[in-house]
């Protein structure tokens, strides 16, 4: 191609022209979407200021001289964000805090990440004498950014007998770690992917007694530890503070996570073989349990049907698809197209889930009630004057059966892409 | 939903539950506490087994309520063990355990009331030396002193466990939920009362215990060179007011809304 | 040959049907004792028969006129014909009222059989198909053997020798007669109604429901309080022997007649119920057997002959035996709304509800079966006081911007606004709205109880679990012992029966008005001012517990009427009211039919062509509302009333009685 900048005349006579009918489409092309701005025919970049800034939410016209923001039209993408992190490495820590990670399908879990949050909080308390956190990771582990969650050191324990569920392998391994490393603190997530029952078992046979259910950690220098906790006690229902103790099972967003600096993530290797262990539990493997089926109340993603339901199967599919849990409005359970206990609403289940996605269903007041803590609504209705749709974060207009078919394909396709990511890395 | 357990061997198995002085949690009456009823639940659907049940505490009106609630799910006696109200029960516990030495042990994963900290059972099974799982869904049978049990994991998903026997296994709310509890039998039950020693639970004495805070909603947190994005954070809307609204949209632009929506939640695995 | 084989034939049968009614009052006296005084309600017994059972009957006229000639015939022939025939007192005077009686039964039974040519669905058939024939046999062959006796046939006509043949015909004629009506009256034939019917109606549970000289029969609707106090009294009934006596009794008195199918909503959306096989169940399992030879509509879905019972079985299979292994399936008993439509039909005066609440109150009591979201309902009740579980602290939420006088803080008033559970309900609290709106209006001195007031234990109650109602109803009473105050007014017919009807055995006695009640009252002392009705054709739906429980049907009507309203009625109304399926817990229980009970409502709205329906009930206003696709708009009156009000003049704002306000004058309309 040639590299000699053509002009074209007319073109730049339109664009110079805010009153001819291709002005803006002329604008598009000469500006690479960008409609402000163009390079000009001797390569000067020519801006047109009517063009510029934005309507805002008060209907008045703002101006963004970031240059971030154009033309009405949706922010441009910003360059990667550059890599701000401070590398820090502990060479001599005066002390260990242990983390035992859940690494749920081989990565660090938000759960986690807020954990060694905490952990790097108490470990770098003291800028003087800095303490190290030590990751114990069992399994095959996928995360590469060990060290970005702010873990200093990985005890790293790949063998076959901890894989799956195997609670007394590990509490062994970890009974030899507090051997060998003696850590000032345990911090185990107390989640139910595993965390929570693997802390109780480590407290119960290193003989501490746990802090459990804790939320909120904060220096207190009135404590043997240097630290108090507040935790959930009764059932969530109250609030008990007390002194940290060494064993500590926290809960999701006890602390923020790690995102400053970055670790070594150093691995360590026990001294000692680790002793067998004679199990009295035994793994059989995950029993596969259909989405639909989980029950409603429990459930985080609601597919939920109603009246405006005409394809069922098509209704199924995109539910199984989803990976949600199916909902109903009373009258699609009175007529027969669902099961009494998928019913939603006041006479029905009260949900609570994190989205709720209502398929045909109008909103009757009753209905409404009984999705009143769920997060976010979705709605997909015909009539946009109902009122699920005045109710919803994001309504849809449109035949049910369509969108959900074309939800589905793009689900599909976004499913694929993830597995090819995966099957690369 | 009725459990065909075979219970092979020839002895009758037992079963005891550790029940606990549940709190409803808007109104804070005494009530049967949801995960132990669960617990006694799955023990009733046992078939043929001889289902005790025993709980260690202080024995007052809210107790006996609360006792009543799984008296009336049709158990005949509760055995009780008085203890003082700030007592330490796991030595108690650990104590009639011993003596009374069922083959499963089944409790709610924790309690409405106290610490609620869920370690009784690591603690029984530790001192007792016996075997400890977590979160039943479902017993699957027991056939020579092995359980084949169904575990629960989050998002209804189950792991199949067997676990030689004695053991101790924690019931949460996954688990089939609770008989209904009716008067008559709750009226009818006996609570047997026995006394044991207190062992005060010193540590409790010195916390401080409120009711629960709400929990802060965590910001989202902007990490950005340029001051403007930091405070285009922070002024933002926690909640967009009203909803969007997609009208005149193809389906495939409406799947892509629903699609990126349920992306940012989270919600798709 | 005649003279000597008629006494013969009278007295056996007389002697059989002493012996039948011992062994029938065995089978009854198998029921727990009941107080009941005998010789009053014996005493009654005529003034009961004649007027208040003949009110009933006579909705229907062609019937009750049957009736009279049939029944006053037969129990006049009968006892002359035991003087004439049997005891041989030959007086052509007791001769000639014989043949009059014996005619005048005839002429009914000519109506009987008339109404046997293709029955409605309604009656059973069986051995009733053979009554008019019986009941012909019977008045022929009495009037035929009388008429030697006042002289009419020639004597010898029966004496020679060649009219043997004309003997037998006759003896076998009358043997038939009196097999039936005597015999058969108290071994168990259809005329069994006659002979249990009379002494249910002299030994009746409900004593009330009749009228005394002094003035008309009460309502008597309330349920009857559970001895809770008393560990060895049964909770419920779990057997037929566990009913009282005088219930065992009234199941007897079943004529079957089919009326009060006709009227039932669970039984029309195709639920498995029926109250006339229910009676009969019951009369099965007193005297145990099988449900085989039962000659009506079955329960839908339920095909006759595969129950049975005995009197000391369960009459709902414990959970060890399949379902159908006993008397009735437990989804029989929870498909009733207790709508009473059945109680009001019956002819009988039969105590439908009370014996399902009975049983009900076993299977929840002392089974814990209620199903569905049944016990999950019951749970929140004793948890929270309230249906849904809700923070009882949360239960003024709604009135936050209302600032509604609280009970506690000012100790006294006029009227306190009972609110009911409907506070935690989006929809209803707009109807709650309006009637604070519309008590404002009319400067009423009300105050509520706020976080204090519970659930009035009806839905409890009615799911069977006596515990948790009469322990809400105590605290209940507790709390409004605190307060002075001249009347309850309520919204909630429910909670307006429950506190007027139930609380008083339980030591609380109020003086409560439905809201229609009491904004009628109003308006009659010139409290409120309408403007005219502007809106389309409208109808009123009684609601059972306010209707039928309470025998409210005029002051909703009033007050729409002052509204300026033409109600156009719709085919079932007042006392005929079609339930709108959401009593007696049977949203919560939830047993499916072929169609729902609410559709069929709004289908006879549709019919009545009305645009709007009125209301006055919470749970009829869901209930109705819940109905997709329907033309008519479901309103309470409160709402209408409110919408309609209109300022008072100033000079008026303080002058609490305007004269008799019959219709506002023009000058008010227009403002």
């Amino acid at each position: 191609m040639s590299e000699t900048i053509r002009r074209d005349p007319r073109r730049e006579w339109i664009a110079r022209n805010r009153l001819h009918p291709e002005h803006a489409s002329v604008l598009l092309e000469m500006g690479n979407a960008a409609l402000s701005e163009w390079p000009g025919p001797n390569g000067v970049v020519r801006k047109n200021p009517r063009a510029v800034g934005f309507i805002g939410p008060n209907g008045i016209k703002r101006i963004d001289r970031s240059g971030l923001q154009q033309g009405g039209q949706a922010a441009a993408t910003t360059a990667a964000p550059q890599d701000s992190r401070r590398t820090v490495t502990i060479e001599d820590p005066a002390f260990l805090v242990a983390v035992v990670p859940d690494m749920t399908g081989g990565r660090l879990s938000g759960h986690d990440k807020d954990l060694l949050g905490l952990a790097r909080q108490m470990a770098d308390a003291d800028g003087e004498h800095p303490g190290a956190v030590v990751a114990i990771v069992f399994g095959e582990h996928k995360a590469a950014a060990l060290g970005d969650a702010g873990i200093d050191r990985v005890v790293h324990l790949d063998d076959e007998v901890y894989t799956g569920f195997a609670p007394e392998a590990r509490l062994a391994a970890l009974s030899a770690v507090e051997r060998e490393m003696a850590p000032r603190f345990w911090l185990v997530p107390d989640s139910q992917l595993g965390g929570g029952e693997q802390g109780r078992r480590l407290a119960v046979r290193l003989g501490e007694r746990p802090a459990t259910q804790v939320w909120h950690v904060e220096a207190d220098e009135h404590s043997a530890t240097g630290w108090r906790c507040t935790a959930r006690g009764a059932a969530g229902t109250s609030d008990i503070t007390r002194h940290l103790p060494r064993v500590v099972l926290a809960l999701a967003e006890c602390a923020e996570p790690v995102s400053e600096t970055r670790h070594a993530a150093q691995p360590v290797e026990l001294n000692q073989p680790l002793p067998d262990v004679l199990g009295r539990i035994e793994d059989m493997g995950e029993v596969p349990v259909d989405p639909a089926s989980v029950s409603l109340a429990e459930a985080e993603f609601i597919l939920s049907a109603g009246n405006g339901v005409k394809d069922w199967e098509g209704y199924h599919h995109a539910a199984q698809v989803l990976g949600a849990a199916k909902g109903a409005s009373r009258v699609a359970v009175d007529d027969g197209f669902m099961a009494r206990d998928r019913q939603v609403g006041a006479s029905g289940t009260w949900v609570s889930a994190r989205v709720y996605v209502a398929v045909g269903i109008s909103g009757a007041i009753q209905h409404l009630q009984g999705i009143q803590t769920c997060e976010k609504v979705v709605a997909i209705n015909l009539d946009e004057r109902c009122d699920m749709v005045k109710r919803a974060d994001l309504a849809v207009i449109g035949d049910a059966g369509d969108i959900l078919a074309a939800l589905v394909a793009r689900v599909e396709r976004y499913r694929e892409q993830q597995q090819e990511n995966r099957d690369a890395a | 939903m009725p459990h065909n357990v075979n219970t092979l061997n020839d002895a009758e198995l037992s079963v005891a539950v550790l029940v606990s002085v549940g709190r409803h949690p808007l109104t804070g009456r005494a009530r049967r506490a949801d995960h132990d009823a669960r617990a006694v639940e799955m023990a009733l659907s046992l078939g043929d087994a001889s289902v005790q049940l025993m709980h260690a505490g202080d024995g007052g009106e809210a107790c006996g309520d609360a006792m009543r609630g799984y008296l009336g799910m049709g158990i005949s006696r509760v055995k009780r063990i008085n203890q003082d109200p700030d007592a330490d029960v796991v030595p108690a516990l650990a104590n009639i355990l011993r003596f009374a030495a069922p083959q499963l042990v089944l409790t709610g994963t924790r309690a409405e009331t106290g610490e609620g900290s869920g370690l009784v059972p690591y603690l029984l099974a530790e001192t007792l030396g016996w075997t400890v799982v977590s979160g039943l869904a479902e017993i699957e049978s027991i056939e020579q002193g092995v359980a084949t049990v169904l575990q629960a994991l989050p998002r209804g998903k189950r792991r199949r466990l067997k676990v030689r026997l004695p053991a101790i296994a924690t019931v949460d709310s996954s688990a089939p939920a609770a008989r209904q509890s009716a008067f008559g039998p709750a009226r009818r039950g006996e609570l047997a009362d026995c006394a044991c020693a207190s062992v005060t639970d010193e540590l409790q004495t010195q916390w401080r215990v409120q009711p629960a805070r709400k929990r802060p909603k965590r910001l989202k947190i902007v990490k950005s060179a340029s001051a403007r994005d930091r405070f285009k954070a922070a002024a933002a809307k926690a909640d967009s007011g009203g909803g969007q609204l997609l009208n005149d949209v193809t389906p495939e632009q409406g799947a892509e809304a629903i699609f990126t929506l349920l992306k940012e939640e989270g919600v798709l695995r | 040959m005649l003279n000597t084989i008629l006494p013969i034939l009278i007295f056996t049968a007389l002697a059989l049907a002493v012996i039948g009614a011992l062994r029938r009052i065995r089978l009854w006296r198998q029921g727990r004792p009941a107080p009941v005084n005998l010789f009053k309600g014996l005493a009654a017994l005529p003034r009961r028969y004649l007027v208040d059972l003949h009110h009933v009957v006579a909705r229907d006229k062609m019937i009750s006129n049957t009736h009279v000639a049939t029944a006053g015939g037969f129990v006049a022939a009968a006892v002359l014909m035991i003087l004439v025939h049997g005891l041989g007192i030959a007086s052509p005077l007791l001769g000639g009222l014989l043949l009059l009686a014996s005619a005048s039964m005839f002429v009914g039974s000519l109506f009987v059989a008339r109404r046997r040519i293709n029955p409605p669905a309604r009656l059973s058939k069986g051995p009733w198909m053979r009554l008019p024939k019986s009941l012909m046999a019977f008045s022929v062959s009495v009037f035929l053997i009388t008429l030697p006796t006042v002289g009419l046939l020639p004597e010898g006509l029966l004496e020679g020798s060649t009219s043997w043949f004309l003997v037998v015909v006759l003896v076998g004629l009358v043997a038939w007669g009196l097999g039936e009506m005597f015999f058969g009256m108290t071994w168990g034939g259809p005329m069994k109604h006659a002979f249990a019917g009379a002494l249910h109606l002299a030994f009746h549970r409900r004593p009330e429901r009749f009228s005394t000289k002094k003035g008309g029969g009460g309502r008597s609707t309330g349920l009857k309080a559970l001895n809770l106090e008393d560990e060895t009294a049964p909770l419920g009934v779990e057997k037929p022997a566990d009913f009282t006596w005088n219930q065992l009794l009234g199941f007897d008195a079943c004529v079957q007649c089919g009326r009060c199918e006709a009227a039932c909503p669970a039984l029309a959306a195709g639920q498995p119920l029926n109250p006339k096989k229910l009676i009969q169940d019951m009369v099965v399992g007193m005297a145990g057997g099988s449900d085989a030879n039962y000659a009506g509509t079955p329960y839908p879905g339920k095909p006759v002959g595969e129950h049975h019972g005995t009197p000391h079985g369960p009459i709902v299979a414990p959970a060890a035996l399949p379902e159908g292994a006993s008397l009735v399936d437990a989804e029989t008993l929870w498909s009733c709304t207790t709508c009473r439509a059945c109680v009001e039909e019956c002819p009988m005066m039969i105590e439908h509800v009370d014996a399902i609440v009975d049983m009900r109150r076993h299977l929840t009591l002392e089974r814990g079966k209620t199903p569905n979201k049944g016990a999950e309902v019951l749970d929140n009740l004793i948890a929270t006081d309230n249906l849904g579980g809700f923070d009882p602290g949360s239960r003024l939420n709604w009135a936050a911007d209302l600032n509604l006088p609280r009970m506690a803080d000012l100790q006294q008033v006029d009227v306190l606004l009972w609110l009911g559970d409907g506070s935690f309900d989006m929809r209803n609290q707009r109807t709650l709205r309006a009637l604070v709106k519309v008590l404002r209006a009319a400067e009423v001195d009300f105050a509520v109880l706020g976080d204090e007031e519970r659930d009035s234990g009806d839905v409890a109650r009615r799911l069977g679990d006596e515990a948790t109602f009469q322990s809400l109803a105590k605290r209940n009473i507790a709390t409004l012992s605190k307060y002075r105050f001249q009347q309850i007014v309520t919204c909630d017919p429910h909670s307006f029966h429950v506190l007027g009807n139930e609380y008083g055995e339980l030591g609380g006695v109020y003086e409560v008005r439905h809201h229609s009640t009491f904004i009628a009252e109003l308006y009659d002392a010139g409290r409120l001012t309408f403007s005219p009705w502007k809106g389309g054709s409208v109808t009123y739906h009684d609601p059972c517990y306010l209707g039928r429980y309470n025998g409210e049907f005029e002051a909703p009507r009033n007050v729409l009427k002052a509204l300026g309203i033409e109600l156009k009625e719709m085919e079932r109304s007042g006392s005929r009211s079609r339930c709108c399926g959401g009593g007696g817990g049977a949203p919560i229980t939830d047993i499916p039919g072929k169609q729902r009970i609410p559709d069929m409502r709004m289908n006879d709205v549709k019919e009545s062509g009305a645009e709007l329906v009125a209301v006055g009930c919470p749970q009829c206003t869901a209930m109705l509302e819940g109905v997709v696709d329907t033309s008519a708009e479901v309103r309470d009156i409160a709402e209408l009333v409110a919408d309609a009000l209109v300022e008072r003049p100033a000079g008026e704002a303080s002058g609490a009685s305007r004269q008799p306000a019959a219709t506002p004058t023009a000058e008010e309309v227009i403002v």
